[in-house]
């Protein structure tokens, strides 16, 4: 009875850091909390070029959209979307053609409040709050059963995403259950931590965020990574690091090799 | 560059303009793109620049400056996307070189000053814009906040479920009672209590339930729950019942708040049947308080000295004063055994009275001796003010029985001891100053020393040599055994400072680590510390030579360096050490520090193994265990290790419980090895199983096991 917590909702705490806010933050983004604010600063300090890989993984997202449009796709679910502000996946697959539909997934209950109310006047858009281990809840959530038609390609992105997902949770089954639920022509866009990146401040800097999502990201090899695109056939370049995937100006790729190596990038289709 | 400031006579083409200002464009996006986010593709943003550049062209071109429309076109800018302080440096820099270099700004003297002022108003307007978005955006984010918390509400309601299913199965009475002090609703068991039916008690005044004479006080312990002052209240109440009878029962109350701290209802719990715990109480308290002024008395100002020790704070900790009034004796004997009294009951109301606003104990040593602690916080006045005030006050006349008396109290002073001090060695510490106190003149004070005075100095001597001996090689990295209590079994190795000074003799680690925290040597010198012994242990490991982990203390001042956890990575990196090859140990006192806590956290992370030193120290240890710190072992206090305190050893068993394995330093016998063995230690360190040494030593050391 004295349980204080029952009386608080438990998912909404701002007294701990979010990632989907400290990744606004890092994208120079308004839409955090002190406490953002401050392991931000922390995790700047283990990794000073922690923007820049923000930034890239940013405009990574941006091409990839944009190749899914130019393939057709229509529709889109991302999953751990995070904040959707700038150059976010509505933004630039609306941009390019306005009739495409999206789905934001976050397990962050306050980047799904955001995102539902930035959204509320974009009928093509719509947000969702869970957890990417549950694919259930996210596919059979009213959100995406009105916005998306398995029938038709969707492009499914999970940008650094899956390797918040212990090994134990088995995230390549999980991956196959996705893959399995979308039609012929669809793409999954990945970037994911390389086990062999260079960057010395890396480290530190995911265990300090780790706390923030309450687990540790998981580095995997590139092999580990290619695996989570089963059958899909990989376009152009392959599974490259996430500067390299068709980097077409300046905002793509860093001047620093030890940023651009940090992630592992792919776009695969469903054949 | 066919382009050149030194031609001005050279009237560039329409194309050679266009030419100039789209490169300058490119560039402009090219800087943007490369330092902030913005949803826009390479040549989408070329094109955008492209026309804000034509615009601003534009401007300088116009005879009147058009101030308004440049911070328009500022404001603009800073929609593009999360550009910021950043965006803003990079547009300053391309634009302050670029524009002047364009041909068609030429000679550039006629239109350098309009340059600079389409920047600066671009400026303003791009600041006065990005304020307001990221307002906007702030206010969004409390929004959201606001709508996440409406959108766990069903969470509540059925927490609230819950709460009503215990309210209404539980056998004590339960009320809810408004700000007003009326009942909202109550349960069966008030009913069954004050034999009264849950309708009839809605709306009625909780105050008019309770017996004549008990209502003041409930009525004041209310108004404090609203002041905030207090979080529960506990009282023994009569409260009337139905027939007219008087029911005694604990009556505990708490006030609810809401997400935003406003008032909601008092919450009231009535338990009956508590007759003989509550006679238990009144009896506990007489044993533990003075008859004539109520305080606290001697034993039970020790327990609770013991707790304040163990808890107080590592950066203020706390002070304890030992009191005496001066000429008591003598006014005793003047005016009569009946006046003294008074006079004592007098100084004890005056002490509760001025240190009200500190969080002080206050207890009747017996006689006419007083002990006072303080827990300090940053605010508490230094000793002095505090003395002066408790003189000035006191040699203020008070009139008993007739007779003005005006006294002075002298105090024995202990300034932050130890929290590891036994009470009893305080407290004589306390009343040793105090005597020293009273062979001076009325109403001094005197801090206890214990010879500290020369130490202090040879230390300060010390302190400031150090960074010298450390580069002329006085100072070295020595390694002993952690030896498994259970098999003998060597499982570790400590590596710890050793400083030969030359005509001095040598300072072991604890000296070493406490003379560097003092200077703030302790960080680099630490992290040479952590490099030399890494790349032994590396060393070893290759050659095959001892493959075990290898352990070092950190202070509290390195356990909270903000630069902790990169110290520490770039040692693994250097030298190739694995994580889960180390060992780091920080005090158990600095640990309530976010930035200590978040710094073990962060190592174990990483897959350092983490350990807490200095465990039984205080009472937080244990919690902390308990709560998520991630530590693999806890190493108790040397000085609770050497006492056998039977404190510690009666936790070691919980502790181990949940995984954390014991280690105890400090043990220099065999005996004493067996008896903490048999407590349920699992490792140690002493001089019983290996002095610090040398590398080449302690690998010899080890090879006869």
């Amino acid at each position: 009875m004295s349980d204080e917590k029952n009386w608080v909702p438990q998912s909404v705490d701002v007294s701990v850091p979010s990632s989907a806010r400290l990744y606004d933050y890092m994208l120079g983004g308004a839409h955090n909390f002190a406490v953002d604010r401050l392991m931000g600063q922390k995790v700047e300090r283990d990794m000073p070029q922690m923007r820049s890989a923000a930034r890239i993984n940013r405009a990574f997202l941006g091409r990839a959209v944009r190749f899914m449009v130019d393939q057709g796709v229509r529709q889109f679910l991302d999953i751990g979307s995070g904040i959707p502000t700038v150059a976010n996946v509505h933004e630039v697959a609306q941009a390019a053609a306005p009739e495409c539909r999206v789905v934001y997934v976050d397990r962050d209950p306050v980047a799904i409040a955001h995102s539902e109310l930035i959204l509320a006047d974009n009928d093509l858009t719509g947000a969702v709050q869970a957890d990417m281990r549950d694919p259930d809840s996210i596919l059979n959530s009213a959100e995406v059963r009105r916005l998306l038609d398995f029938d038709q390609p969707i492009g499914l992105l999970m940008l650094y995403m899956v390797h918040w997902v212990p090994t134990e949770a088995d995230p390549w089954g999980l991956m196959k259950h996705y893959r399995e639920v979308l039609s012929s022509g669809s793409y999954l866009a990945i970037t994911h931590l390389a086990a062999d990146h260079t960057n010395e401040g890396a480290r530190a800097a995911i265990a300090r965020m780790s706390q923030a999502g309450g687990q540790l990201a998981v580095e995997r090899s590139r092999d580990e990574i290619a695996a989570f695109f089963g059958d899909f056939e990989l376009a152009e370049p392959g599974l490259v690091r996430f500067a390299e995937w068709r980097p077409y100006g300046p905002g793509d790729i860093s001047d620093d090799p030890s940023v651009n190596d940090i992630a592992y990038a792919g776009v695969g289709r469903k054949p | 560059m066919s382009y050149s400031s030194r031609i001005p006579d050279v009237t560039p083409s329409p194309q050679d303009n266009a030419k100039a200002r789209l490169a300058l464009a490119r560039k402009w996006a090219y800087r943007l793109l490369s330092t902030v986010s913005i949803p826009m593709g390479r040549d989408a943003l070329d094109e955008e620049l492209s026309s804000r550049l034509d615009v601003l062209c534009a401007m300088l071109h116009e005879k009147e400056f058009p101030a308004a429309a440049a911070e328009q076109a500022g404001a603009e800018l800073a929609e593009l996307g999360y550009l910021g302080h950043r965006g803003l440096r990079c547009t300053a820099e391309v634009l302050g070189k670029g524009l002047p270099a364009l041909p068609e700004f030429q000679p550039v003297e006629r239109y350098a000053e309009r340059v600079a002022l389409v920047i600066g108003a671009l400026g303003s307007g791009f600041s006065a814009a990005n304020t307001e978005s990221v307002l906007t955006q702030q206010e969004s984010m409390q929004r959201s906040l606001l709508k996440a918390v409406r959108d766990a509400n069903w969470n509540l309601k059925e927490s609230e479920a819950r709460f009503n299913e215990v309210v209404t199965s539980s056998t004590n009475g339960v009320l809810i009672v408004d700000l007003e002090g009326r009942l909202l609703s109550t349960n069966a068991a008030v009913g069954d209590i004050l034999g009264y039916s849950q309708e009839d008690l809605v709306g009625v005044p909780l105050l008019d339930l309770i017996a004549p004479g008990f209502t003041d006080v409930l009525r004041e312990a209310m108004a404090e729950l609203v002041a905030g002052s207090v979080e529960r209240i506990r009282q023994s109440q009569r409260m009337l019942r139905k027939d007219g009878e008087a029911a005694r029962l604990s009556l505990t109350a708490s006030l609810l708040r809401g997400a935003d701290d406003e008032l909601g209802y008092f919450v009231v719990v009535i338990e009956d049947g508590t007759e003989l715990a509550l006679l238990q109480n009144e009896l506990k308290r007489q044993s533990l308080h003075d008859a004539l002024t109520g305080l606290p008395n001697r034993q039970f100002f020790s327990t609770q000295l013991e707790i304040a020790l163990r808890q107080a704070g590592p950066e203020h900790g706390i002070t304890i004063f030992h009191l005496d009034v001066d000429a008591f004796g003598m006014i005793c004997d003047s005016f009569g055994g009946r006046v003294g009294e008074r006079l004592l009951q007098h100084v004890a109301q005056r002490l509760k009275a001025l240190l009200a606003g500190e969080k002080a104990m206050i207890a009747r040593f017996g006689g006419d001796e007083f002990g006072v602690f303080l827990e300090n916080t940053a605010d508490t006045p230094a000793i002095g003010v505090i003395m002066k005030s408790i003189n000035d006050e006191l040699l203020e006349p008070t009139f008993v029985d007739g007779h003005g008396l005006a006294v002075s109290v002298s105090a024995g002073v202990v300034h932050r001891p130890d929290t590891d001090a036994e009470p009893a060695d305080v407290l004589r510490a306390a009343e040793r100053a105090l005597r020293r106190a009273k062979t001076g003149r009325r109403g001094q004070w005197e801090l206890f020393h214990a010879g500290q005075d020369a130490e202090d100095r040879r230390d300060d001597a010390l302190a400031v040599e150090m960074p010298a001996a450390w580069e002329n090689g006085e100072i070295s990295v020595r390694y002993r055994p952690v030896v498994e209590l259970a098999g003998g079994a060597v499982s570790g190795v400590e590596a710890a400072l050793h400083w030969d000074r030359p005509d001095f003799g040598v300072l072991d680690h604890d000296r070493c680590a406490g003379l560097a925290e003092a200077t703030g040597l302790v960080l680099p010198l630490g992290e040479w510390l952590l490099r030399v012994a890494g790349g032994q242990s590396v060393w070893w490991r290759q050659r095959g030579h001892f493959d075990r982990a290898v352990a070092v203390r950190l202070t509290a001042h390195q356990s909270a360096d903000a630069d902790l956890v990169s110290r520490v990575v770039r040692v693994l990196d250097q030298t190739g050490l694995a994580p889960d090859q180390l060992m780091i140990s920080m005090p158990g006192g600095v640990l309530p520090m976010a930035d200590a806590a978040d710094n073990l956290t962060v190592l174990a992370r990483l897959g350092v193994l983490t350990a807490i030193d200095d465990f039984g120290l205080g009472p937080l240890d244990f919690g902390q265990l308990a709560s998520e710190l991630p530590v693999q072992a806890v190493r108790v206090a040397r000085g609770l290790v050497a006492t056998r305190s039977p404190y510690v050893a009666a936790l070691l068993p919980l502790v181990r419980e949940r995984g954390v394995a014991v280690a105890v330093d400090g043990i220099s016998s065999a005996e004493q090895a067996q008896w903490w063995r048999a407590a349920g230690a699992d490792f140690a360190t002493g001089d019983h199983f290996g002095v610090p040494r040398p590398p080449g030593e302690f690998l010899e050391e080890l090879e006869p096991r």
